[in-house]
């Protein structure tokens, strides 16, 4: 049954040749030889890898299990700022946030993309400037962007938003948009998807791309409408780029820190503080080092939880 | 015998007069090479910016004219709002430095017990620098009677800012004495056009002035301290008071709706009232003074003034809340007697006339007061006149600190009795875990 279903595996051309699974094996089995060799050339980014990712990494864990206030002697703590953050109710208000946070980055943007990517997709050429207009936001720094909006929602009648509602005749609806809980969260929602809406556009402009003309022309010699083209044709061939946006949008956003830091510095009263400005706040201004990194650890299983479906099955695709 | 004697006597006057000379000649040298020995890099901590900056980089121009074999390598540490966290990220990573600027009390105490800090007591009497300093402005740089910093310069935090014209608009010709005054001149203000007269700048910090001056002015500097150092519950009666008397302001329309004041930091409410003209009255400390004159092009005295507190009658009318700002020495700087002599410097009056002339008040004698502008006259004055307390954030733990401000964020949302009570109890919280 195995060396049956082997062949399957490996396309059409194997099927026929009930030896070539073996002979395969045998072409990539390892010669002694080959492992030195491999491990010269794996090093340098094994090296890499190891002092940028793996140290900070075993770093953070062990800072974890400690007690460490500003320049204080550090204290063993063991699993007790694990247990203190989660009996935090600052903590568990800055969760409840995130979630807010992230799930309307990744709504707003990817949903946004995924309509502009269709508007370009019917014409192409015509809207080259236009996608690399909304590329280029995403390529702009957090910071410089969250100093663009702190222009655009400022509480005054420099703001642009204000002046804009005010030309339009409404000055009682000019409000100080980030001195308020709801639309302060709501502001930084929507700098964020603006920053981030460009790579779901060309990830799903893409996708679109990238499927065959003859679909596309066999869909319209059966009379299909643009809208139904789009409806049963794109939309659904689009949804590889749209996983992989979502993905990419969803740890990007759960992981936000610049924006927020500039634009409403988690407040007011610490409305829009997510995860990883919780993070910054305990470990860089009061100086909590170990509260920190525990919270630190915490966001990494969230993100591990996040990107392991998606890891399990890219891992499984590449086999 | 005699001949004796007397090549004796001969032999000795020589070997005096060779020894006196020698001496002289060893003294002159010695004076010499201690002011030769001041060389080398003197590595300094900077985290100020603008103007302030600007006074800085005037000290250590003219040190350097002073002592030009030393030269100058600053640190820079950006950030915004509270600039201890780059401060202790830049000594703990291991940069080496001299000296550098501290303006918090806790954080003074936090690098004195982590070792970091030099005292410079020995230093305080070699350079003899009671001649001019008051005994109070050592006490001022002291933790349990150890002297740490030398302070440069010192500011008014009870002034309250305001522009001249403003007050012709609305037909104001004296600054109000009395908390009765002070709120009977805001009708006259809404009226003239100024929907909220105050600028209170809650976004990070600078909304805790009125409440800390409040304080003092209701329940004395005692209080106050005791308040900073948690011997008295932050849910005392008196506290109590203190933001009841805020609240007033808040629910009066004074300060303009919640949202705001929670949206402007400290510059931008100086911007309302200096430059958009859209606010009155704004209470944030002296450094105002150098931004109204090199941002804005104001004229002191003549374009913009400044007034002390008005008076509560509440038998504290004589308090004030003061900063100030202080160089300390590390225990592992690589050029101690540079960085000596820069403090030594500090107190000269050239030194004290740099300050002055940048809009900052000196605390040392040999400052040249008629350099001070009329605004920093009347700032000078009311901290020689008052009994003082040091900015009762600065004097809070770093843990502490941030809950206090985050939780008066959420008194300027609901100034309510009720709420009060509520957001007392939260600081009380955070610091019975703070000390």
């Amino acid at each position: 049954m195995k060396t049956a279903s082997a062949p399957s595996q490996r396309g059409p051309d194997s099927v026929n040749h009930a030896s070539a699974p073996a002979l395969d094996y045998g072409r990539r089995r390892w010669r002694l030889g080959d492992a030195p060799a491999a491990i010269l050339l794996l090093a340098p980014a094994m090296v890499l890898f190891a002092v940028a990712t793996i140290y900070p990494l075993l770093e953070t864990i062990r800072i974890s299990f400690w007690d460490i206030q500003g320049l204080r002697k550090p204290v063993f703590t063991g699993f007790g700022n694990y247990i203190l953050l989660f009996s935090d109710a600052g903590f568990r208000n800055t969760l409840l946030t995130t979630l807010w946070f992230t799930a309307g980055v990744t709504i707003i943007s990817v949903g946004l993309g995924w309509v502009l990517a269709m508007l370009c997709a019917l014409a192409p050429r015509q809207t080259l400037v236009f996608r690399m207009m909304f590329f280029a936001a995403f390529g702009i720094s957090e910071t410089v962007s969250g100093y663009m909006w702190t222009g655009i929602f400022r509480a005054d009648k420099g703001g642009l938003l204000n002046s804009f509602i005010e030309l339009f005749g409404f000055p009682d609806f000019a409000f100080a948009w980030l001195g308020n809980a709801n639309t302060a969260l709501w502001a930084l929602i929507i700098s964020s998807a603006w920053s981030a809406v460009g790579l779901p556009l060309m990830l799903i402009f893409a996708a679109i791309q990238s499927i065959p003309k003859s679909v596309l022309e066999a869909a319209y010699m059966d009379g299909a409408k643009p809208l139904s083209t789009m409806r049963f044709i794109m939309a659904p061939l689009s949804l590889p780029g749209v996983r992989v946006a979502v993905f990419i949008n969803l740890l990007t956003a759960l992981r936000a820190f610049d924006i927020i830091y500039v634009l409403t510095n988690g407040g007011p009263a610490r409305a829009t503080e997510t995860v990883g400005y919780f993070i910054y706040r305990e470990s860089m201004t009061q100086f909590k080092l170990g509260y920190g990194a525990a919270a630190t650890i915490v966001l990494l299983v969230a993100f591990l939880i996040v990107s392991a479906p998606a890891v399990i099955q890219r891992t499984a695709g590449a086999k | 015998m005699a001949a004796d004697v007397t090549s004796m006597f001969e032999m000795r006057r020589r070997t005096f007069l060779a020894g006196a000379g020698g001496l002289a000649l060893s003294t002159v040298a010695g004076v010499s090479r201690a002011a030769d020995e001041v060389s080398g890099e003197l590595a300094v901590l900077n985290w100020a910016g603008g103007t302030e900056l600007d006074m800085l980089h005037n000290l250590q121009k003219a040190f350097v004219a002073k002592y030009p074999k030393v030269i100058i390598r600053e640190v820079n540490v950006t950030g915004q709002g509270d600039m201890r966290p780059g401060m202790r990220t830049a000594l703990m990573g291991g940069e080496k430095v001299d000296l550098f600027v501290n303006t918090w009390p806790a954080f003074r105490k936090e690098l004195a017990d982590a070792g970091i800090l030099r005292p410079i007591d020995d230093q305080w009497k070699a350079y003899d620098w009671d001649k001019r300093l008051a005994p109070s402005w050592r006490d001022l740089g002291s933790l349990n009677k150890v002297t740490y910093g030398l302070t440069y310069t010192f500011g008014d935090r009870s002034g309250i800012w305001f522009k001249k014209d403003h007050m012709a608009k609305a037909g104001i010709a004296d600054m109000p004495k009395t908390w009765d005054e002070f709120t009977a001149i805001m009708p006259k203000l809404q009226k003239a056009g100024f929907a909220a007269p105050i600028a209170v700048p809650g976004k990070y910090w600078a909304h805790a002035e009125w409440f800390e001056t409040l304080l003092l002015r209701t329940a004395g500097v005692e209080v106050s301290a005791k308040l900073g150092a948690h011997q008295i519950p932050w849910t005392d009666p008196a506290v109590k008071t203190a933001l009841q008397k805020y609240a007033t302001l808040i629910t009066g329309g004074f300060c303009g709706p919640a949202a705001d004041m929670l949206a402007t930091e400290w510059d931008a409410a100086a911007d309302q009232v200096f430059q958009a003209n859209a606010k009155n009255f704004i209470l944030i400390g002296m450094w105002l003074n150098a931004r109204a004159k090199d941002d804005y092009k104001l004229s002191e005295g003549k374009d913009y003034g400044l007034f002390q507190f008005p008076g509560l009658g509440m038998g504290h009318d004589d308090t004030s809340s003061v900063d100030s700002k202080e160089y300390v020495v590390t225990a592992n700087g690589e050029n101690p007697k540079a960085a000596d002599a820069f403090l030594d410097f500090l107190t000269t009056a050239d030194a004290a006339n740099i300050i002055a002339k940048a809009g900052l008040a000196s605390p040392s004698k040999e400052v040249d007061a008629s350099l001070y502008g009329d605004v920093q006259k009347v700032a000078t004055a009311a901290v020689a006149n008052s009994k003082v307390q040091f900015v009762l954030g600065d004097l809070l733990p770093g843990d502490l600190v941030d809950e206090y401000r985050v939780q008066l964020q959420k008194f300027l949302q609901d100034p309510s009795d009720a709420n009060i009570d509520k957001v007392l109890a939260a600081i009380e919280e955070k610091a019975k875990a703070s000390y």
